[in-house]
């Protein structure tokens, strides 16, 4: 095409995956050589859940793209002493001197052996939100993969202060990281402070818009009134970190006053609600099978749970014999013992959990957590089938749904639980209209969770834990988080170590706690799109130890707080500058549920700024010249890249001994997914998807729904007795009392077969008093934080367009405090607060809404930067300063939530 | 007889701004002026409140005030209800901008520039220069409307002819389209609608209906 | 701007647009005062040079101040409609007529000049009025106290210029009609308020209140008192009288500075629902700043 003055433009086809509710595709118009506009693709508009739209944040990367503060050529710091209050003194390079100064690194690293003194990787590598930066850093994760075991264990925050706790127990209980409503579907949707307006991104938005049009009720439960909250059908205002207490209300209503209308089939035959539990609390088993026993209202007996037509008592007290396998095989034979089935302690345990207690502590009319559970019921059409693909599904269009801060941190594990229990009450757990899980991250294979389902003996699905037995157990952390020596549910994937207590890595390096090894700095750590020092808890105590790192090298966009750190800053092509090709479709969190599946390629659409290079041409230069080049490319080729280049019917390998251009891995890789999408038929190369952008195949939307896989393997659903669980923790801990451990004592009393409700506030309270000898009456306030549509964390923040739209949207750049609670404190809207803790304090400037509870202060984002250019100047406040790091705060799952108490003084009238 | 009218449902609406965003990108507006925005509002009183995000920019009034006012004729009206502006007539008093009703209209004499630090290559490559010193509004994307009827593409419906902002809206809660043809896509929500204009008691019959309810 | 849609201070016209206000308006009056003076055969020399000054000087403010300054001519395309174009086609021969006047001392001039200071006074004042996205000057009722603001200021101008260079026959009848123009003042000035009540946003209603003081203090009791004590004290006459006008001319320009820079709150935005969510319903609308 051609403008009316004879220039040229074009509209160039790439993708965005900015945050983790992509990847969305889009078109970026070119004139002359320049980008000027972002569009949607319209040509994805039929096969993408997105409608081939992206969000406000894709509209940013022009800016981002051209932005003049952008570090445009290698760079190494010139005055070694490292602190905030140093001028790193960066001074420009070249790539021959940035790249064998690390390759020297690296040499040295491997003539000493990959592990240190204390038998940590001596190589470190942090990358930021949700695992998003893998789908920018092209070839890098086979370079990683080639110098040898590497410590992920730094994290920046995802993982233990998102949905970590949801991360574990998603994985459990859905085979999936995070949990969605099945939106196109349902008629109800409760929603524990999901904010999916904002962190939905285009697939989250246009589906709960949808869903709105069809007259969907979603109740948003939630301290202050988010763009969720405001687009829900009700907003209920609870108390933080309370709403394990009023998930158990609502549980109560449904076990102690409803029982009838619930889905009792469902709980029969798909979950283990009959299963006999021994006086111990472990199941009671077979003895010759050793597989846990029902017993048969038919018969009269227990029998084996897989026992064919057995009609599975859920009620009552039965004597019955069998035997009894606890911790390490410790056994008991039990003789005509009075037990139960799984479902009579549920109802047991849940018999004092009346709205009426929930109540009070969420502060919440008790009528309402009544009424709520009922209207649960009332949409959950118990009994109806559907038939999706011919295939015929129970139809249970109710759903419920957690955010952050309810699926993380202490609480956690309740809220996880009575949520996926209550879609189980119902049997509207993985089927059309329920609660779904989104994509498989822990459990293998990665790319399709019905294929990740695998039979355990006591029929449920099986799950990789870390091994707690003597013989397994990993007494010695192999990484600064020890994710798999505390953690038995993070497993052991590529993406387990990022899931571990990341904030233990970063404290050890102050102070090892007890009997466990002093952690050492890495040599070597690579950092790239990640802000550890402005998106973790107390960022103080983190650049501190930032500053102790010895050598950090960080790819780096524009000069910013971790990166002030850093030694060498090597500088990429951003997100409309280089290549690469992904896997789209299927289903992918937060709400990407396709009817498609493939790849989509990422392409300069115009060429790169300054002297930045392409992620790829990085990884393959560092790979050569670290002289791993065939163990490089080998990976490569068996897939690091994301395409497995050689498969049963296509073979595209490249030759391990020779340097691969960026171009030639992507061919070969566009070549690969062609192949695999065909079987072999077809071979389109880069050129080919240079010019179309995507490329895709059919899913089955009956894969939508794990329901349908646990059925074909006759499988039930583990809830809601965590027998595993129970026995797990009992093994840990004595593991760690073996070692004179019990720094992780509070943390093993979660290991519980059924929650105990502990009361969450004042957890915190007592945590903060504890360890800052302070009196939480001076600490009024709740302080809470939330997503912004706008930004994708703290990454963002820099581009001026985003700023500027952003402050369209009530709560932006400053504390968000309820308007009567101001006028009461003679606050008015722009004074400027100091917001204290009792870590420490940030300023900002009030903005007074009625949508927030009185006792309740809100921080959007994480916006405090203090060397990010142009966020620099915006003087925002942030949680992040305020929050500590501590043992005390930690769960089971080793996640800590966003959360503090706080108290404000004015500093200064508005401007 | 056509007018052409915008429709947002604020039942769909999210504020996300993607709109915004959208129009500032296809007119290479200046840092500051958005043709297109979204209002926050809150309402009621805790706990009892509600929040509504309502896009507002030009109405493109039948009747419009800012076109009687000025002086140059460069505010002009076309049939098919488009108000528009004429930036080589404008003399930049900014009396249009004191008669609308709708905080719709920008005037701004710096070229557009992001960061202090110097222009970016797209701020260089789209100046607009004669739209500075002048008044400027949304233009209901005019061009895009005129291309789809040189090019037999039906505004609202075909992408190429429609308005940047609805295109971009990821809630499709902006439509666009001819409130004349009762079988318009506009039409249709309407009737199918509960909806309201604003300030509509000031008697400039604005051309952006507001949908709050299914019928 | 304001997230939530609350009516903002209008930053379109500035203190620049609002001279011509002050000054054409003032100016405009004085050459009306000093046409009816020419008629009493009085001389109009002095006024008339005055007048214009005034008038020239506020528009030359605001074609400077266009955005597009070179284009100032094309002010005149659209007199059809636009006031603005109307006040300039009167403009050209007011200036002109006042020269042609003051220079050829010839009444029947001065008087056509009067005539076209008058229409210049109204348009200004339609100006105003057209600005419907202003709540406080679209009101009607603004008119009038524009009209009458205007001929107060000229007539205290007229005093100002009969005290200083007389004639003195002059001083007592224009002082008398100073008296009558700052009654006429300050009743349109309340008809104004009175009909603006609950029609502006409220910011721009506690502008007008807290003008009110001294509006009619300095503007309107202060003058007649000092009239009144010049009217007994003969020696100290013409001292008070020129005070009293002054104070009648500040308190004028004040005024409109006031109500073009500071009461200029814009309409803001309103809805009249909060859209149903979903299984919800709709709610009550808000218009923020009312
Ligand atoms: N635009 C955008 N989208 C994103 C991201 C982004 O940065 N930008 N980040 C992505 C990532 S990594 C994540 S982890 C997700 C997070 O996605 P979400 O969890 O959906 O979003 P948040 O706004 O972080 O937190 C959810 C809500 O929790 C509420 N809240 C706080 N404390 C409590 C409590 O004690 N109880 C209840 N009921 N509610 C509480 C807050 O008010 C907030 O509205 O978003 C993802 N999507
Ligand atoms: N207060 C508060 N803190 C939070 C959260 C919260 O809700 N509130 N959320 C927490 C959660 S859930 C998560 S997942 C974490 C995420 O936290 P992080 O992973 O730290 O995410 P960002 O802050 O976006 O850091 C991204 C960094 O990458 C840089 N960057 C962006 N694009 C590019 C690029 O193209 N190239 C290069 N080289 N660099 C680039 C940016 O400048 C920025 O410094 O934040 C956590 N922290
Ligand atoms: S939601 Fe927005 S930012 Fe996130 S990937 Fe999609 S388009 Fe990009
Ligand atoms: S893009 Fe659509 S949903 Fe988002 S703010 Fe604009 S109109 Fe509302
Ligand atoms: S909204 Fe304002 S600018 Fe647009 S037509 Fe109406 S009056 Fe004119
Ligand atoms: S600014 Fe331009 S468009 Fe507006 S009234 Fe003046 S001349 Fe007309
Ligand atoms: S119609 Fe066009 S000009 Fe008007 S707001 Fe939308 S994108 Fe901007
Ligand atoms: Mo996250």
């Amino acid at each position: 095409m051609t403008t009316s003055d004879g220039g040229t433009v074009k509209k160039v086809p790439t993708y965005c995956y900015q945050c983790v509710a992509g990847p969305d595709l889009l078109t970026v118009k070119v004139v002359d050589g320049v980008a000027t506009e972002v569009e949607p693709n319209f040509a994805a508009a039929e096969v993408t859940p997105s409608a081939g739209k992206v969000c406000v944040k894709a509209f940013g990367l022009v800016q981002k793209l051209y932005n003049p503060n952008r570090i445009l050529t290698p760079m190494k710091r010139t005055n070694p002493k490292k602190g905030k209050d140093q001028d790193p003194g960066f001074v420009p390079i070249s790539w021959d001197e940035a790249l064998d100064t690390i390759a020297e690194r690296l040499k040295a690293v491997q003539a000493k052996g990959p592990n240190d003194s204390s038998g940590y990787p001596r190589i470190a590598a942090s990358f930021g939100g949700g695992g998003t930066p893998t789908y920018y850093m092209g070839t890098l994760p086979a370079f990683l993969s080639s110098i040898g075991p590497i410590d992920f264990g730094f994290g920046s925050g995802q993982g233990v202060k998102c949905y970590h706790s949801e991360h574990l127990y998603g994985e459990l209980w859905h085979r999936a990281f995070t949990v969605a409503p099945d939106t196109p579907n349902t008629d109800y949707i409760l929603s524990f402070g999901y904010n999916i307006e904002a962190s939905g991104g285009v697939c989250g938005v246009k589906r709960h818009a949808d869903a709105r049009a069809r007259g969907v009720k979603r109740v948003q439960i939630e301290p202050h009134l988010s763009v969720t909250g405001a687009c829900s059908a009700e907003w209920v205002p609870i108390r933080p970190k309370t709403d394990a207490a009023f998930m158990f209300g609502l549980l109560h209503v449904m076990l102690h006053e409803q029982r009838k209308r619930l889905d009792i089939p469902f709980l029969k035959q798909r979950t283990t609600s009959p299963y006999l539990v021994a006086p111990n609390g472990f199941f009671l088993r077979d003895p010759a099978t050793r597989k846990p026993l029902i017993y048969c209202l038919e018969r009269k007996r227990a029998v084996p749970f897989d026992t064919a037509d057995a009609d599975p008592a859920l009620e009552g007290t039965f004597k019955v014999s069998g035997i009894e396998i606890g911790a390490d095989d410790d056994a008991w034979e039990h003789r005509l013992e009075k037990v139960q089935p799984a479902f009579q302690k549920l109802l047991d345990h849940t018999s004092e959990y009346t709205p009426l207690w929930a109540g009070r502590i969420c502060d919440v009319p008790h009528k309402v957590i009544r009424r709520l559970a009922l209207e649960f019921l009332d949409h959950a059409r118990v009994g109806e089938t559907v038939e999706i693909e011919g295939r015929e599904l129970p139809y249970r269009p109710v759903s419920i749904v957690l955010g952050k801060t309810v699926n993380n941190g202490w609480g956690g594990f309740d809220c996880c639980w009575a949520r996926t229990l209550m879609a189980c009450l119902v049997g509207a757990l993985e089927v059309p209209g329920g609660t779904l899980g989104t994509t498989v991250r822990l459990n293998r294979p990665a790319n399709d969770r019905a294929l990740s389902v695998k039979p355990h003996p006591d029929g449920f699905m099986d799950y990789p834990m870390n091994p707690t037995d003597k013989a397994g157990w990993l007494a010695k952390p192999d990484v600064r988080n020890a994710n798999r020596t505390l953690i038995p549910l993070v497993a052991n994937s590529p993406w387990s170590q990022a899931l571990g207590p990341t904030h233990l890595a970063w404290m050890q390096q102050q102070k090892a706690p007890e009997h466990w090894p002093q952690a050492t700095p890495p040599d070597i750590w690579f950092v790239y799109r990640t802000n550890p020092a402005i998106s973790f808890w107390d960022t103080d105590q983190i650049t501190a130890v930032l500053a102790k790192f010895p050598f950090t090298v960080c790819f780096a966009l524009t000069r910013d707080e971790t990166n002030h750190f850093a030694d060498i800053l090597l500088p990429d092509r951003t997100d409309l500058e280089g290549l690469q090709l992904i896997r789209v479709g299927g289903t992918k969190f937060i709400e990407q549920f396709w009817d498609y599946q493939g790849f989509a390629l990422r392409q300069p659409v115009v060429e790169g700024q300054g002297d930045a290079r392409d992620f790829t041409w990085i990884a393959t230069e560092l790979a050569r010249r670290s002289g791993v080049l065939d163990k490089y490319v080998g990976a490569i080729n068996r897939g690091a890249a994301g395409v497995p280049l050689k498969g049963e019917h296509y073979d595209f390998s490249l030759p391990p001994d020779e340097t691969p251009t960026v171009e030639a891995v992507w061919d070969a890789s566009c070549r690969a997914a062609s192949a695999e999408l065909t079987e072999g038929a077809e071979d389109q190369g880069l050129d080919w998807y240079r010019e179309h952008g995507f490329r895709l195949a059919p899913f089955p939307r009956v894969k939508w729904y794990l329901y349908a896989a646990i059925e074909d393997a006759g499988l039930r659903f583990e809830l809601p007795y965590q027998e595993r669980l129970m026995r797990i923790g009992k093994q840990l801990g004595r593991r760690l009392h073996e070692h004179g451990i019990s720094w992780w004592d509070e943390q093993l009393e979660e290991y519980d077969p059924l929650p105990e409700y502990k009361h969450y506030p004042e957890m915190w309270e007592k945590a903060l008093e504890r360890n800052f000898k302070v009196d939480m009456r001076d600490y009024p306030f709740w302080a809470v934080t939330a997503r912004s549509m706008q930004y994708a964390w703290g990454g963002n923040a820099g581009i001026q367009v985003m700023r500027e739209v952003a402050e369209n949207v009530g709560g932006h750049g400053g504390v968000v405090l309820n308007a009567g609670k101001a006028a009461e404190l003679g606050l008015a809207d722009g004074d400027l607060v100091e917001v204290r803790s009792p870590l420490n304090a940030t300023r900002g400037r009030v903005v007074t809404r009625q949508g927030i509870r009185p006792d309740t202060v809100l921080m959007i984002g994480q916006f405090d930067h203090w060397a990010t250019p142009f966020a620099k100047d915006l003087k925002l406040p942030s949680l992040n300063k305020l929050v500590p790091m501590l043992i005390d705060l930690t769960d089971s799952t080793g996640s800590g939530a966003d959360l503090t108490r706080v108290r404000l003084t004015r500093v200064e009238d508005r401007r | 007889m056509t007018r052409y009218v915008m429709v947002a449902d604020l039942e769909r609406c999210v504020g996300c701004q993607t709109c915004t965003a959208a129009c500032k990108h296809t007119n290479a507006t200046a840092p500051g002026v958005q043709w297109r925005r979204v209002l926050d509002m809150e309402v009621g009183e805790y706990p009892d409140v509600r929040r509504a995000f309502v896009p507002v920019g030009c109405m493109h009034c039948a009747d419009p005030p800012c076109m009687h006012v000025c002086p140059s004729t460069a505010t002009g009206q076309r049939a098919d209800g488009l108000v528009t502006i004429d930036y080589d007539l404008c003399i930049g008093c900014t009396y249009c901008a004191v008669a609308c009703p709708y905080q719709a209209r920008y005037m701004v004499e710096e070229p557009n520039q992001a960061y202090a630090k110097g222009r970016m290559r797209h701020e260089r490559q789209r100046e607009e220069s004669e739209r500075r010193g002048v008044a400027q509004k949304c233009t209901f994307c005019i061009d895009r409307i005129d291309y789809g009827h040189a090019h037999g593409l039906t505004p609202g419906i075909d992408p190429a002819a429609t308005p940047a902002c609805v295109n971009a809206c990821i809630a499709s809660a902006l439509q666009f389209g001819d409130i004349e043809d009762p079988q318009s896509n506009v039409s249709q929500l309407l009737a199918t609608h509960e909806h309201f204009r604003m300030h509509e008691e000031l008697g400039t019959d604005p051309g952006f209906y507001y949908l709050w309810e299914g019928r | 701007m304001s997230v939530g849609g609350k009516p903002w201070l209008q930053s379109h016209w500035d203190w620049h647009v609002a001279l011509n206000f002050l000054t054409g308006g003032s100016g405009s009056g004085l050459l009306v005062v000093a046409a009816l003076g020419a008629l009493a055969g009085y001389p109009l020399t002095v006024p008339t040079w005055v007048g214009l000054l005034l008038v020239a000087v506020g528009l030359a403010q605001v074609s400077l101040h266009l955005g597009r300054p070179l284009r100032a001519l094309s002010v005149l395309r659209n007199p059809r409609t636009s006031w603005m174009a109307r006040e300039a086609y009167v403009a050209a021969p007011l200036l002109a007529g006042a020269g042609l006047a003051a220079l050829l001392h010839s009444t029947l001039l001065g008087a056509v000049t009067g005539l076209l200071a008058a229409a210049f006074l109204y348009c200004q004042a339609r100006i105003l009025k057209e600005a419907r996205g202003i709540p406080a000057w679209r009101e009607p009722r603004l008119l009038p106290l524009i009209l009458a603001t205007g001929l107060a200021e000229g007539t205290a101008l007229y005093l100002l210029i009969v005290i200083a260079v007389g004639p003195a026959g002059a001083q007592f009848s224009s002082a008398v009609l100073l008296l009558g123009a700052l009654v006429l003042r300050y009743a349109t000035w309340r008809g104004y308020r009175s009909a603006l009540r609950g029609q502006a946003p409220r910011a721009a209603l506690r502008v007008l209140e807290r003008a009110e003081a001294p509006f009619a203090g300095a503007g309107h009791v202060a003058p007649l008192l000092l009239l009144a004590v010049a009217a007994g004290v003969p020696s100290a006459q013409a001292p008070l009288a020129a005070l009293a006008a002054l104070a009648a001319l500040l308190a004028g320009w004040g005024l409109k500075f006031a109500i073009v820079t500071r009461a200029g709150y814009n309409q803001g935005f309103a809805i009249t629902h909060t859209p149903a969510r979903g299984a919800g319903t709709g709610g009550l609308g808000s218009k923020p700043g009312w």
